[in-house]
């Protein structure tokens, strides 16, 4: 079965000004209604992909398509583009310019031209969202961290992207705010948005995604279904990544006879539910070295 | 940062900013009016009470945000006092004190007035004003971006501070100096930084070219109106009947 490709990368190189290489003939294909992760060390080419993605960095060679069609770099191509692929970037402060953060949400509905009822209908719902309702009075610089992530996302949702794009949206949350986050991104996922995330935490990846992607040196050296992981260690490895821990304990645990050989569980929880649902085990005294 | 906070935290935050507006310049019409040092006195304390009572703003958030202007009119009032002398220096001229008072309280009651819209008001209610007055947009745009800018280069300032600080770059009189000037210079990166890292994010959301805002809404916007007129008719009167019977 061939899922057809919501945005595709071909060979795209890219080389920034300065002379240091960004990406390296990436090629790439994302399927559309899936949740992505691209998983790569720091340095890999996640954040210069991402902007590759709505257009803010155009390729020196190779080329990107949207449904099969090439990107369109004119300006009202760019507009289009952007109104249908959202990006949410790593740092608050460097995407907030407005002081009330209901203004702020309200600064892409504006932009794509909706009226004014329309905006105020999206505002309200995708600060609902993020579970900042009653926020939309509060100047944005009294917001937490947290909560000025929060606005950031709620600032992209509320243009309704088909395509979601975040940039270490786990990075700097505390454990709550990341569980937050997650259940928020499958909501959004349920709704039928395509959603791409970079992280280089290997044990969200496999937690979380539907598909996997492992960059490294700024080329994509594989790209996975999740469940079909366990079978890409190598590139993995290539990629500066550990296996998942789940998995890995999964497959000592087999090893070992304490579980049964079966499709590997996608978090450490998981694991632990399937221990606890396995009889106990009477040692027989002897001991196997 | 006072002024910012003491608007948001008021009593008044919720009122429209044309009614507040309104009111402040009636105090500033009624102080051109009135002539008499009493009256003068009286419209300050006006101005001073409804921005105390009126909209609880801190009594010690008003005087530290008035010490400035406070200051800079002692001074000048001194100075007014000092004339020429006939011998070529400079002399003392009691005699004019009266007059010099006379413009000090005129200067307290526009100044109380002012502060009175502006502890009472944020900043984007305040630009909401200027944009309903016509005021050219790039100018409000780039006021409402340096706003936000203000407290972002604040924080990248303090934090730059902090770890100096901690390297004991503030140690001595002279390493703080030295600090100061290399954190303003690496200031100077930050902001070009941040400039670009804006543009791209405004890129991201579909800029159009200018920064469009959703206007607030103030349900009781006519009712705030007519009553801070009402108070400021008062005022107005007050000043005119002072300037007529005095």
């Amino acid at each position: 079965m061939v899922m057809t490709a919501m945005i595709e990368l071909d060979a795209v190189t890219h080389t920034f000004a300065d002379g240091s290489a960004g990406l390296g003939s990436c090629s790439l294909a994302l399927a559309g209604g899936r949740r992505h992760a691209l998983l790569g060390a720091n340095g890999a080419g996640k954040t210069t992909l991402l902007q590759h993605l709505n257009g803010l960095l155009r390729p020196s060679t190779g080329q990107l398509r949207w449904r099969g069609h090439s990107y369109d770099y004119g300006r009202a191509g760019l507009s289009d583009l952007r109104s249908r692929v959202g990006l949410v970037f790593q740092n608050p402060d460097r995407q907030l310019f407005s002081a009330l953060v209901e203004e702020d949400v309200s600064f892409g509905p504006l932009n794509l031209g909706l009226d004014d009822v329309t905006v105020r209908a999206r505002v309200a719902g995708a600060l609902d969202a993020v579970g900042l309702a009653s926020f939309g009075r509060r100047p944005v610089h009294q917001l937490s961290f947290g909560q000025k992530k929060r606005v950031c996302i709620a600032g992209v949702m509320a243009m309704e992207p088909e395509v979601l794009l975040l940039d270490e949206p786990m990075a700097g949350l505390d454990a709550s705010m990341q569980a937050e986050l997650e259940a928020l991104l499958d909501r959004l996922a349920a709704r039928g948005v395509t959603i791409v995330l970079s992280t280089h935490d290997i044990d969200f990846a496999w937690r979380w995604a539907d598909e996997i992607h492992m960059m490294a040196a700024g080329r994509c050296i594989a790209s996975t279904p999740a469940q079909q992981l366990p079978l890409q260690l190598d590139a993995l490895r290539a990629a500066g990544q550990r296996p998942p821990l789940a998995l890995a304990m999964h497959a000592e645990l087999v090893a070992r006879d304490v579980l049964p050989a079966g499709a590997a569980p996608r978090s450490m929880d998981a694991l632990l539910a399937m221990l606890r649902a396995q009889p106990a085990i009477e040692l027989s005294g002897e001991i196997q070295l | 940062m006072r002024i910012d906070a003491a608007a948001y935290a008021c009593r008044w935050q919720g009122v429209a900013p044309s009614a507040k507006a309104l009111f402040a310049l009636a105090g500033i019409a009624s102080a051109w009016l009135a002539s008499s040092a009493a009256m003068l006195g009286m419209l300050a304390l006006l101005s001073v009470l409804a921005t105390l009572a009126g909209a609880r703003v801190p009594l010690r958030t008003y005087f530290a945000v008035a010490l400035a202007p406070l200051g800079f009119l002692f001074f000048s009032c001194l100075t007014m006092l000092l004339t020429p002398a006939a011998s070529g220096g400079w002399q003392w001229t009691p005699a004019l004190l009266p007059a010099v008072a006379g413009i000090a309280l005129r200067s307290l009651a526009v100044l109380a007035a002012v502060l009175g819209l502006v502890l009472t008001t944020p900043m984007p209610d305040l630009l909401r004003l200027l944009r309903r007055v016509r005021v050219p947009e790039l100018l409000l745009d780039m006021m409402a971006l340096c706003y936000r800018m203000v407290f972002v280069l604040r924080q990248a300032w303090e934090e730059g501070s902090t770890a100096q600080a901690a390297r004991l770059g503030h140690s001595g009189w002279r390493q703080s100096w030295r600090s100061t000037g290399l954190l303003a210079g690496q200031m100077a990166v930050q902001v070009w930084q941040r400039a670009s890292a804006l543009q791209m994010a405004a890129d991201a959301r579909a800029w159009q070219g200018s920064l469009r805002f959703l206007p607030a809404s103030f349900p009781y916007a006519r009712r705030q109106a007519a009553l801070a007129l009402l108070a400021g008719t008062l005022m107005l009167a007050l000043a005119a009947w002072d300037r007529v019977w005095s």
